[in-house]
């Protein structure tokens, strides 16, 4: 009870202060570069010093992360399967301690191994098709980034609620001559969808919110937004991460305006996901 | 192998082990075509054990090891492909184990994973096998909704005709009427005087009066033997041996 009130508060706190530093840019005169736009600063798609405009970045993290999760949730959700339904127990036990393990490696690793494997293997899949990436920073290294880190995410979840379908309906379907395959996606799967489902928006959130590993390989584009795969690009937490590197003034204010937005983003993409999870279940 | 049709299966010299403990011992026995035959006995002897046999289900249990062999139609199963037996050979679970799904797609399910889209096709089948059980007249303007919704005993109705669904010949039934009450008990007891017309059923029942209201043959179970086999009528009326006698009339078990 009283930690669960310790913790909602300093939530309210932390969350407070960042909407207050947020909202200063656009009210307050900063000495020598007055006050930022708000119309400017929700509509605008390029961010230079003094020159502040979201919109395109903003699209950008929707669509990177977007990618991000189609392309990692089956990936998880096969292997959550595998290793529950298919693979002998010691395999299993295995992949699951590996999959553990690539779940508390820190995002830093992530950005590294970015940097240096994914954005050479980019920049030679560019050549191949004779695209020219900024030495292979761009929006398909940072969703493959995005990929590799959901992916231990959502299956550890995905894992649980695997386990979790009950051994009747397992053997009712088994019974009525569906086949093994048929009884892991019909039943199996489907039991285990509104836990998979909760998997995919914890990925998600972690997504969007990824900010060091997605730093490093983005290439900070200064207009957005960048549809194309293997241009530089930029995200909301890119931009808070990197680039503008002072501690006070409208420069530094700013930073905390985007985070307001990236807050009110993965707030909105969770009720809207959870609606839908609701929806999937009440079927 | 005798061609004999008279009977749907045929077991011979069957001995079952999980692990360590030798749970069938020695089992011979005949299940005839269009009957129903009960298994009785007390809790832990090996009914449910032996009705899992007979449509392979304990190849699903790493631990199981089963020696002997059971012809199913005077073919031996462990020829067969699982999934084809089992579209012979359906089963009733215990505690009614709908999917949680629709009433509709619960019956469907069966005939979509042998193959069958034709929408109009499944609607024929899943009408039926709902008639066919006994449900049709109480779900039918709800087959849209979730089977989680319906009553014990009609979600049991709806195993049975999820089970009808697949056009099997036998049945298999482990204590179907066990979680019920006896209103419902009673209707799933007509229900199966009305299908053993069509199909070879097995039932295993703690119930004697049930045992002997609905079926034509018993086999009473003691310890993984069979102690003794024969007509329902025969054998509760005139037991051979003293075991059945005691358990029959309720002095152990
Ligand atoms: N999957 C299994 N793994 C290991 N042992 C099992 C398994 N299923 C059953 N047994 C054992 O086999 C024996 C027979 O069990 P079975 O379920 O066939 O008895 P039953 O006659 O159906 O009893 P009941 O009337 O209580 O249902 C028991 O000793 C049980 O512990
Ligand atoms: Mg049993």
């Amino acid at each position: 009870m009283v930690i669960g009130l310790v913790a909602a508060s300093a939530i309210v706190i932390i969350v407070l202060f960042i909407f207050i530093k947020g909202i200063s840019p656009f009210i307050n005169d900063y000495q020598g570069s007055g006050n930022a736009s708000l119309l400017k600063f929700i509509t605008g798609f390029t961010w230079t010093a003094g020159n502040y405009g979201i919109l395109g970045m903003l699209i950008n993290t929707l669509y990177l992360t977007l990618i991000a999760t189609l392309v990692s949730s089956p990936i998880s959700i096969l292997t959550a399967l595998f290793i529950v339904r298919i693979a002998p127990k010691r395999l299993s036990a295995s992949i699951k301690s590996v999959i553990e393990l690539l779940a508390s490696i820190p995002s830093i690793i992530y950005g590294l191994f970015g940097m240096a494997v994914i954005n050479f293997v980019v920049k030679n899949i560019g050549n191949l098709f004779n695209i020219q990436t900024a030495g292979g920073t761009s929006g398909l290294s940072t969703v493959i980034v995005l990929i590799i880190m959901m992916i231990p995410t959502i299956t550890m979840i995905s894992i649980t609620s695997v386990e979790a379908v009950r051994q009747d309906q397992i053997h009712a379907s088994l019974a009525l001559g569906a086949t093994k395959a048929q009884t892991d996606f019909k039943i199996v799967i489907n039991g285990a969808k509104s836990g998979i489902f909760a998997a995919i928006i914890l990925g998600v959130g972690r997504a969007l919110g990824e900010a060091t590993a997605v730093s490093m390989v983005c290439g900070n584009a200064i207009t957005g937004p960048n549809l194309n795969l293997f241009d530089i690009t930029r995200t909301l937490t890119s931009t808070m991460m990197l680039g503008l590197h002072e501690s006070s003034g409208l420069d530094y204010d700013i930073r905390f305006s985007v985070g307001v937005v990236l807050m009110f983003i993965i707030l909105l993409t969770s009720v809207t996901l959870n609606a839908i999870k609701r929806m999937l279940e009440k079927k | 192998m005798e061609n004999n049709q008279e009977y749907d299966f045929i077991i011979k010299n069957l001995n079952l082990h999980y692990g360590d403990n030798h749970v069938l011992k020695d089992i011979n026995m005949e299940i005839k075509h269009s009957r129903v035959t009960a298994f009785i006995g007390p809790s832990g002897c090996g009914k449910s054990t032996l009705l899992r046999c007979l449509n392979r289900m304990n190849d699903l249990y790493d631990i199981c090891r089963i020696d002997g062999d059971i012809f199913y139609k005077n073919i031996n199963i462990n020829e067969m492909n699982p999934v084809e037996l089992r579209t012979k050979v359906g089963m009733v679970f215990q505690s009614p184990n709908p999917f949680p799904m629709s009433i509709f797609d619960n019956v469907a399910y069966g005939p979509r994973c042998n193959g069958i889209k034709d929408k109009a096709t499944l609607k024929e089948i899943v009408t039926t096998s709902l008639k066919k059980a006994s449900l049709y007249d109480e779900v039918k303007d709800r087959l849209k909704d979730n089977a989680l919704g319906l009553s014990g005993g009609q979600q049991q109705r709806l195993c049975i005709a999820r089970a009808i669904a697949i056009q099997p010949e036998v049945i298999l039934m482990d204590e179907p009427t066990s979680a019920l009450d006896p209103i419902a008990t009673s209707k799933i007891e007509e229900l199966i005087d009305e299908l053993k017309q069509d199909y070879t059923i097995i039932i295993v029942t703690h119930n004697m009066q049930q045992a002997a209201r609905i079926s034509d043959y018993t086999a009473f179970f003691l310890l993984g033997e069979v102690i003794e086999m024969g007509e329902t009528s025969e054998l509760f009326a005139n037991p051979q041996n003293e075991k059945t006698e005691d358990y029959i009339t309720g002095r152990f078990g």
